[in-house]
């Protein structure tokens, strides 16, 4: 009896959930954040995964496992650096995905063609609530007064510290907490004493061309100087200011002193740190997480590992930042039950917006930032004001020309020994040009 | 390559026909243009129509994603005059096939000296010097990458039992454009060798049992005979190495991506980046036609010289 009860029991939710299933649909995502399916792609829950493509892996999986229509979230990831242009290729292919991943800088671009679904009216019938998003986040995701995308987290320039060659340098102060500098004169200095009693490069940094990591840290000594390195409405570039020039002569300065290593590349870099060969690796949020387990699990020489804001070097604090959002690219061609599974699929990434933020980035909900658990996450009384201090770039198209513009200049200046001056100068101009096509009123 | 005399050789005889003569030539003509059809449709849609398409997108503001903004006179050229980052580029592509093209045809030539005749292990160094050529680009890249890391690559371990410090090969801006032309030779050098081979192969034998007999040295043998005999595959080598060199775009793109500090951005790297990153398809097309001159005249000017030899 008993048992027929369960087999009973058992057809019904059977027929349930088959029931339920019906406008079930099959959506593709598209993203970066690599791939990691042979560690995570049986993992259904996310809070038990970490790093950016853990936890990202462990949330489409349980997405697919638990939602109540039956839809399915297929998967294509692309690399960091071919991501745009094969997103941009899908456009004109036809296979066009139905969730993407973009940052909040590039979405001009989109926007700009009316190639992104407007999602106003789809979160208010889902029940996503904006009002909920902290306000840089959601003016990222917006333009010309409507939501293009959903908002994922803000993800600022930090810098990680190894705390164990700090304190052999002689910086950590009598309360554990680590001495950093307040000016370039000071970091300097600090950072000739610290390669003294450590015999260890001060700075490790991602100093080729890939990504960039320099362009960050210059945008963000000049927003700390009250200046901006493009004009506010995004129509011009200002390059050739004093506050650029001293921003980046700094920036020559660390390495010409010898305080990182002009050969890193972006592996290389997080290896120098992570074996112990360097005290401060300048890197973004989006490694908080992964460095802290390193650390704690005794798989890497790093101990001792503290992240912290890049700290007020030239005036008040200001860091770059930019955001990672997802959007839901513009298909005539796409079904009705798609876009309910899309939108369903951001509800459900909404939702789990503090699994997101495990990995480092700063949350962009303002119910998560101030939950006791996103209080509890390791090094984050550090970090707590990072999205008050955060600056994006200006809202203009070609963002990522832009920024490679001004990397080919800077690598220049600790590669070929360029003067600070002509790699400003070069940039402007090349800047000037990019801004011109931009700003064309398309 | 250029039209010898022979090529037109006159019947000596009229075939008799009843035909007239202009329904004759007529109908000559009909076949030729048979025979011609395929080849001329498929030139005129993938060569010429894109050429002039090409030529005619550079005077516009095409926008990859948003469609064509319009004419925009001769703004694209005079954008590019003052585009440093594209003279960077064509100088790069320019030292590129300055240091690619003389090396690749003499290990070429070289290489199908040595491994010319009978033999099994001359068979068995032209299959694996041939080898390498199957390869895609991602794959050659990715070994030399390897091979020329500083820190897990072959080259560095035996700098270090010298006692020197690695080089790092792709992050130094002097040595990163030297190890693209390495992996460029290793990877492209089997074609260039079998096109010399068949050369070598087909120079009739008689000249060197002659040349034996006149008990000539062997570097007058390669001087007088072999050289003169593959001159036309040397200019087509050429030629097929400095059109096919100036369009380098995978090796740097994925060994270094165009840096380190622009030092191995290249023409159609800077023109791919334009037309697919930045969506100035219109810009990036007026690269193209820079890029398209620039190629005709190498190969023109190789053509001029080869045939110099000719008229002599």
């Amino acid at each position: 009896m008993h048992r027929s009860k369960a087999l009973a029991a058992l057809a019904l939710t059977t027929a349930l959930t088959t029931g339920g299933a019906a406008g079930a649909a099959e959506i593709q995502l598209m993203r970066f954040f690599g791939d990691c399916q042979n560690d995570y792609g049986s993992v259904n829950d996310a809070s038990e995964a970490n790093g950016e493509c853990g936890i990202i892996t462990a949330l489409v999986n349980e997405f697919n496992a638990t939602n109540q229509g039956g839809h399915t979230v297929t998967v294509q990831t692309a690399e960091w650096g071919a991501y745009y242009d094969l997103l941009t290729a899908t456009f004109q292919t036809g296979n066009i995905p139905d969730v993407a991943v973009m940052h909040s800088s590039v979405m001009p671009d989109f926007v700009s063609r009316d190639l992104l679904t407007p999602l106003g009216p789809l979160f208010q019938e889902a029940g996503i609530d904006t009002a909920d998003f902290v306000p840089a986040a959601l003016q990222n995701a917006s333009a010309n007064d409507e939501v293009y995308a959903l908002p994922f987290d803000l993800h600022a320039l930090l810098f990680h510290i190894n705390v164990d060659l700090m304190e052999q340098a002689g910086f950590v102060n009598e309360d554990g907490t680590v001495r950093l500098p307040t000016s370039p004169e000071e970091f300097i200095e600090m950072g000739k004493q610290f390669e003294e009693a450590t015999g260890q490069n001060f700075i490790a940094v991602e100093s080729q061309s890939a990504e960039g990591m320099m362009v960050r840290f210059f945008n963000s000594l000049v927003w700390q100087q009250g200046s901006t390195t493009l004009a506010d409405d995004g129509t011009s570039a200002n390059l050739n200011g004093p506050e650029a020039l001293a921003a980046a002569t700094f920036i020559k300065q660390i390495y010409d002193e010898g305080l990182a290593d002009p050969g890193l590349d972006y592996p290389g870099a997080e290896q120098a740190f992570l074996n112990g060969q360097a005290g401060i690796i300048i890197n973004g949020t989006w490694v908080v997480d992964s460095y802290n387990a390193q650390a704690e699990g005794g798989s890497v020489p790093l101990q001792n590992y503290v992240a912290t804001n890049v700290p007020a070097l030239m005036g008040e604090e200001a860091v770059w930042a930019d955001s990672h959002m997802w959007v839901i690219p513009r298909d005539e061609s796409r079904a009705p039950e798609e876009q309910e599974a899309a939108v369903a699929f951001l509800t459900f990434l909404n939702d789990n917006n503090f699994e997101w933020s495990r990995t480092g980035h700063l949350s962009v909900r303002q119910s998560v930032i101030d939950s006791p658990e996103f209080a509890a996450l390791p090094h984050r009384a550090n970090i707590s004001n990072t999205s008050q201090i955060a600056r994006a770039v200006p809202t203009t198209q070609n963002q990522r020309s832009i920024y490679n513009a001004i990397m080919s200049d800077f690598n220049a200046m600790w590669l070929t020994g360029a003067e600070p001056q002509a790699a400003l100068d070069s940039a402007q101009s090349q800047v000037e040009r990019i801004l011109r096509r931009a700003n064309r009123g398309g | 390559m250029t039209a010898s005399p022979q090529a037109r050789s006159v019947p000596l005889a009229e075939p008799r026909t009843r035909a007239p003569r202009h329904r004759v030539r007529r109908r000559d003509w009909l076949t030729a243009l048979l025979f011609l059809a395929p080849f001329m449709a498929v030139y005129l849609v993938l060569l010429v129509y894109p050429l002039f398409l090409g030529i005619w997108i550079s005077f516009r503001d095409w926008d990859l994603m948003g469609g064509d903004y319009g004419w925009v006179g001769t703004l694209n050229y005079q954008d590019l005059w003052t585009d440093r980052n594209f003279w960077a580029a064509a100088r790069n592509t320019l030292w590129f096939v300055a240091l690619t093209v003389p090396s690749m045809t003499l290990i070429a030539l070289l290489l199908a000296l040595a491994v010319h005749g009978p033999g099994r292990i001359r068979a068995i160094c032209r299959s694996v010097f041939f080898l390498s050529s199957v390869f895609s680009v991602t794959v050659v890249t990715l070994v030399w990458a390897m091979v020329l890391s500083p820190d897990r690559g072959l080259i560095a371990p035996v700098v270090q039992f010298l006692g020197g410090t690695p080089v790092n090969f792709l992050g130094s801006p002097t040595w990163a454009m030297p190890a693209i032309v390495v992996t460029t030779l290793w990877w492209g050098v089997g074609l260039p060798m079998a096109l010399f081979l068949a050369a070598l192969g087909s120079i009739p034998k008689e000249l060197y049992e002659a040349a034996e007999l006149d008990h000539a040295s062997r570097w007058s043998v390669f001087w007088r005979i072999t050289l003169p005999s593959i001159r036309h595959t040397l200019i087509l080598v050429v030629v097929l190495q400095i059109v096919g060199q100036f369009q380098i775009f995978g090796q740097p793109f994925l060994m270094t991506q165009g840096g380190p500090a622009n030092s191995t951005r290249t023409l159609v790297q800077y023109i791919y980046e334009t037309s697919f990153r930045d969506w100035l398809v219109g810009y990036g097309a007026a690269m193209a036609m820079v890029l398209f001159v620039l190629m005709m005249l190498f190969s023109m000017l190789q053509l001029w010289l080869g045939r110099q030899g000719d008229d002599r």
